[in-house]
């Protein structure tokens, strides 16, 4: 069996971090050999970041080979297109569809890309849109948009609820856990709704 | 309980000393190995401290050492400049307690002012390198360079990538061994590196190399993959490894664990057999010209970049040029999404955060049109664009003696204008203090501005001697910076609140005047690390007149938007990111940016 490669991109400062920790985590739970890779330092400072689990009865490399991305969860609009070109045809992407200028975007050297959703289906690819960011903050914390998106990543994979919740509940700050659970709950029934 | 865990490069370092019973730990924080001490931190057997710099943690571990404790210190690859000088003659004392230097090299330099390849300091040195490719052999090598370091009484390099710090992996676990620690046994002969003593020292390590050579012959985290009848013979170590597999290839595989000294009688011996051999190792050509010198027809750099870091893709590639066939996966063109019609897209750079205390300081330097040295911090990003006011970016407490020496040839050639530095705390207390002694009598107009932010920020916010300073809370003690200077003898010290912006901006401008160096210290905190939250700003669109004095400031919740029922522009906030430090409302003209709660003093907290 060949590796399952989901590759998580967004802005610093929005949690992917924990996101590809647990991700790999509940792989590693279900009995998935792992291998993960983020890319941090410069980046909390607003800069571009990315984040690959790949999982499978053996995984060598963390990075994903370019066009073998099977999801991509974008916690960003613009950072759902860039990657667009480590997708399989038949990728699925979660789409943050919120936005968060760029420096040149800011100071108007460069325009935010327009209809990024229509781009992507218009490639084909299965697009799972979501106001991640707005959701969370309904449900009273901001910063849970990670785990919303990972609620909507967890109906495309192969992991019983009962793997996420135990991984999520020993991962984030105690006095988090309820939030985190209700985000993660609501990317499944908002997913389940789409479909 | 699980006996194996899911852990980071960074993460299987620490578990793996601690099992090996590793008692004195410390380094300097660097991306990308921060993260070996935040885990070590966490082991109550371990001594595990933070160094002023690189130089003095390797110096802690060389205290361990010659006390007989497991001791290990870790950095980043420029972090050895530094250390070198304590290394370099440590390494000809027989080592006691096992001594390792864990070091994060950063092919592509993902957060580096280099690239320089960290594998040269075994040959340098006169030590042994292992290279581990995953966290397994992260931890495994770990405990095996201690090994290696007490049987032959050498320090062991082991070499990270970037890569291979922040990849996760699964680990198996085990107890921890627990220590022997003999304390300091007197020999003048064994430690003090002089003449006589450190005469002999020089055919103690050249015995060590040969025997250390010898044993890598044997090595068993060296291993060899043949494959009947190839006629290529792949020879490679670290993450390269991992990619490789990926890829398949239709070749034999030697992957190495100690790359240095090699084990050059395995591999002459291997190498007969085949027609072509590949060496596959990033960075600089470091086992292919040993071997080429060896008299073995090696080839690498011919195919393989010198510099960035290999992908499974860029290995494909290189493979094709050097004639190798592959069984991986190899998706054609067809098969990959057209993106070719999408537009070019936005690039995203890092940028100051919201509330950062250093932001008023790169308006003000831009608009007075300073010539600044910079230094290394977060402040490295008034590099970028739109502030682009640091001219110069070289080492850790460059910015000092540069200042100095650029100052002088403009004096001597009349080309005489001030010159202004910038460092920060961190940097600071690591390598600034001796520039500033230097700076303190001269007669040149310099200035600089000591960001004392309280906090070494860009690497996830380590405390500084100035910490507890602004935290009166803490139990840490506290050194202040214009005391510091005022010891020196430097007399010309301003000290601002730089959320003031008006009273800043003269401070700096008189400093630039005034002949002789002048300093001018910055005391606001890092508002990501200390998390400051104030009530928010906002734009009233029915004042502003679009002149973008505040976008200017390139705070991350500031853009231009358009209102409803407008034909242009205004600047908006969003208030989910403001902070609230005022800056923009204190340079915007005309007195549209407010805050949403009503006297609020401004950017205090």
């Amino acid at each position: 069996m060949s590796a399952t490669n989901i590759l998580i991109s967004g802005v610093g400062g929005q949690g992917l971090v924990i996101a590809t920790h647990i991700l790999a985590n509940a792989a590693f739970q279900e009995g998935y050999d792992i291998k993960t890779s983020d890319v941090i330092g410069l980046s909390q400072r607003g800069g571009m970041v990315w984040g690959s689990v790949r999982f499978g009865a053996k995984v060598h490399s963390a990075l994903i080979p370019d066009g073998e991305c099977d999801i991509l969860m974008a916690m960003e609009a613009l950072e759902g297109l860039r990657w667009v070109k480590m997708l399989k045809p038949s990728a699925k992407v979660i789409l943050a569809t919120e936005k968060t200028y760029p420096n040149r975007v800011l100071i108007e050297k460069d325009e935010y890309p327009a209809a990024i959703e229509d781009q992507l289906n218009q490639l084909g690819l299965a697009v799972f849109p979501v106001k991640a960011q707005e959701e969370a903050k309904r449900l009273g914390n901001i910063k849970a948009s990670n785990m919303l998106q990972l609620g909507m990543l967890s109906t495309l994979l192969p992991f019983a609820k009962a793997t996420w919740i135990d991984v999520i509940s020993s991962s984030v700050p105690k006095s988090t856990i309820n939030v985190n659970l209700a985000a993660f709950d609501k990317g499944i029934e908002l997913t389940a709704k789409r479909i | 309980m699980s006996t194996k865990q899911v852990m980071t490069g960074n993460e299987a370092v620490a578990r793996g000393f601690w099992e090996a019973g590793g008692m004195i730990a410390s380094s300097y924080p660097g991306s990308p190995t921060v993260q070996m001490m935040d885990t070590l931190k966490q082991y109550p057997e371990i001594f595990a401290e933070w160094g002023t710099n690189e130089k003095v943690a390797l110096e802690i571990a060389i205290g361990g050492s010659i006390a007989g404790a497991r001791s290990m210190v870790s950095m980043k690859h420029v972090g050895i400049n530094i250390a070198s000088d304590p290394l370099m003659t440590f390494t000809q004392v027989r080592t006691k307690g096992g001594f390792l230097l864990v070091v994060g090299d950063d092919p592509g330099l993902t957060s580096s002012q280099n690239e320089q390849d960290s594998r040269f300091w075994g040959k340098f040195a006169n030590m042994a390198v292992l290279e581990p490719a995953n966290p397994q052999e992260v931890k495994d090598y770990m405990l095996e360079g201690l090994r290696i370091s007490e049987n032959y009484h050498t320090p062991v390099l082991i070499r990270l990538t970037s890569r291979l710090c922040h990849c996760r992996g699964i680990v198996a676990l085990g107890e921890r061994q627990q220590p022997q620690v003999e304390g300091f046994v007197e020999d003048q002969a064994r430690y003090c590196m002089l003449p006589p003593y450190a005469n002999q020292q020089q055919y103690f390590m050249q015995e060590r190399m040969h025997k250390l050579q010898a044993y890598n012959n044997e090595f068993e985290l060296n291993s060899l993959e043949e494959i009947e009848g190839a006629d290529a013979l792949i020879i490679t170590s670290g993450m390269p490894y991992e990619n490789i597999k990926e890829v398949n290839p239709k070749a034999s595989i030697l992957k190495l664990g100690m790359i240095w000294p090699l084990p050059m009688e395995n591999i002459s011996k291997l190498s007969a057999k085949y027609n072509k051999i590949i060496v596959v190792e990033e960075l600089l050509p470091f086992i292919e010209d040993a071997l080429k010198s060896h008299g073995i027809k090696a080839e690498g750099k011919k195919y393989f970049s010198f510099t960035g870091e290999f992908t499974v893709g860029s290995i494909k590639k290189s493979f094709k040029e050097a004639g190798i066939d592959f069984a991986g996966s190899d998706a054609l063109a067809s098969d990959l999404i057209d993106s070719t019609q999408l537009p070019k897209l936005p690039p995203r750079t890092p940028m100051l955060c919201a509330g950062c205390p250093h932001r008023p300081i790169f308006d003000i330097l831009k608009k007075a049109r300073a010539t600044v040295v910079g230094d290394i911090g977060c402040y490295s990003l008034g590099i970028l664009e739109p502030f682009e006011v640091h001219k110069t970016n070289i080492s850790m407490g460059a910015s000092l003696g540069m200042a100095l020496g650029m100052a002088a040839s403009h004096s001597l050639s009349d080309k005489k204008k001030p010159i202004v530095a910038t460092i920060g705390d961190g940097t600071f207390f690591h390598s600034g203090m001796t520039g500033f002694v230097q700076l303190a009598q001269t007669r040149e107009n310099i200035t600089v501005l000591v960001l004392d932010n309280r906090t070494t920020a860009m690497t996830g916010g380590q405390i500084t001697p100035t910490t507890a300073d602004y935290f009166k809370e803490k139990d840490y003690y506290t050194v202040s910076i214009p005391d510091i200077l005022r010891a020196y003898g430097i007399q010309d010290i301003t000290v601002v609140d730089q959320f003031k912006y008006q009273e800043t901006k003269e401070a700096i401008s008189a400093a630039m005047k005034r002949e002789g160096l002048s300093v001018v210290v910055t005391t606001r905190p890092c508002a990501l690390n200390f998390k400051v939250k104030q009530p928010h700003y906002y734009v009233d669109d029915k004042i502003c007149i679009s002149c973008r004095s505040c976008v200017k400031t390139n705070c991350p919740p500031i853009s231009m938007e358009l209102y409803e029922g407008k034909d242009k522009k205004n600047s908006y906030i969003n208030p989910d990111m403001c902070v609230g430090c005022s800056v923009c409302s204190q340079v915007c003209p005309v007195g549209a940016i407010k805050c949403s709660v009503d006297n609020k003093q401004q950017g205090g907290i």
